[in-house]
């Protein structure tokens, strides 16, 4: 190995160590692999470097932080998944993560909130419905439209579903679930395959920085 | 991130930002066409053949996911810098997602190509 200034070094050990916590969600032997190629990718543009710490800066910030390094490889890796999965845990997860790397995240995790909250609101009320026959159901009147388990009737409304409010309410809770989980995973998939990355910290003038 | 430079503004720029951001996967496999590269190696390969300037932040989380969906494969090699690298290598799935993007990158360029001729006509 080249010699490294000492603080220059510690400068190199610390941005891994945090690389390594940020990681904590990979696992270990995975996580290890990772902080090794980060640590020979330093040290490789660093060797034959006339000015090792002003070397290092520049390295380190082409990185981006070990946050926002770890962030990228947990969004990567959960996307791939996800675009596979059927799973609405994992796709609100994943819609969760990508929320923050962009607009097109942030519309999936919209989505996924409101479809799967939709899905989840509907099949509480049916499960509810033998219990409190009269306060649920879905009332139309006054242009307005309730569905779901309220604690007195609407004035002027009418409940229309009856007997037919357990299944058909059922069908819908399952619809909303299926369709979200869809749009997500078409949403995940279409994805450009490097979704909305932008180095903070990169900045080039004149040439497109990716 | 872009900053603006010329007249053209940010909006221009984003727009060609968004091309090269969507061109990066199949550029990182075409890199590996002929041989093995380690991390740093790609990014100065794409850097010199195709001006891509990929930020390392990026690159190394789409390596890791090429090899996680099996189009890569990589290996720890010594070296005599002292410490291992991490080679990659495309594998047959890897060199046909290439082939199957190079295909349709060649398509779209060349129907565009028909497309942009008068635009350009007065220039060339």
């Amino acid at each position: 190995m080249t010699s490294i200034a000492p603080l220059t070094d510690s400068r190199i050990e610390n941005y891994l160590s945090r690389l390594a916590a940020a990681l904590a969600g990979v696992a270990s032997e995975q996580r290890d692999e990772i902080v090794r190629e980060i640590r020979a990718h330093i040290l490789d543009s660093m060797s034959g470097a006339s000015d090792p710490p002003g070397a290092v800066d520049r390295v380190l910030r082409l990185l981006g932080t070990p946050e926002e390094l770890a962030n990228r490889y947990a969004t990567e890796s959960l996307l791939t998944r996800a675009g596979s999965s059927f799973s609405p845990w994992l796709l609100l997860r994943t819609s969760w993560r990508w929320a923050k790397l962009g607009i097109t995240g942030t519309t999936a995790f919209f989505l996924a909130l409101i479809g799967y909250g939709a899905a989840l609101g509907l099949t509480v009320a049916v499960f509810v419905k033998p219990f409190m026959p009269s306060r649920v159901g879905m009332w139309v009147g006054h242009g307005n439209l309730n569905v779901g388990i309220l604690p007195a009737n609407p004035e002027g409304a009418h409940e229309v579903l009856g007997r037919w409010f357990v299944p058909v309410i059922a069908v819908v809770a399952f619809a909303f679930a299926v369709g979200t989980t869809h749009a997500l995973r078409w949403l995940i998939r279409r994805r450009s395959p490097n979704p909305a990355y932008q180095m903070p910290h990169a900045t080039v003038s004149g040439a497109a920085q990716i | 991130m872009y900053m603006a430079s010329n007249s053209n503004g940010n909006r221009g720029q984003h727009w060609e930002a968004q091309l090269r951001k969507g061109s990066l996967e199949m550029a990182i496999l075409a890199s590996l066409w002929q041989s093995r590269l380690y991390g740093l190696e790609i990014l100065r390969s794409l850097s010199e053949k195709s001006q891509l300037d990929v930020a390392e932040g990026t690159l190394y989380p789409i390596l890791s996911r090429l090899k996680a969906e099996g189009l890569l494969q990589s290996e720890w090699v010594e070296a005599e810098a002292g410490h291992p690298r991490k080679y990659y290598w495309l594998t047959a799935p890897g060199r046909r997602r290439a082939r199957e993007m190079a295909e349709a990158w060649q398509t779209f360029a060349a129907s565009l190509a028909a497309l942009v001729q008068p635009v350009l006509g007065g220039k060339r």
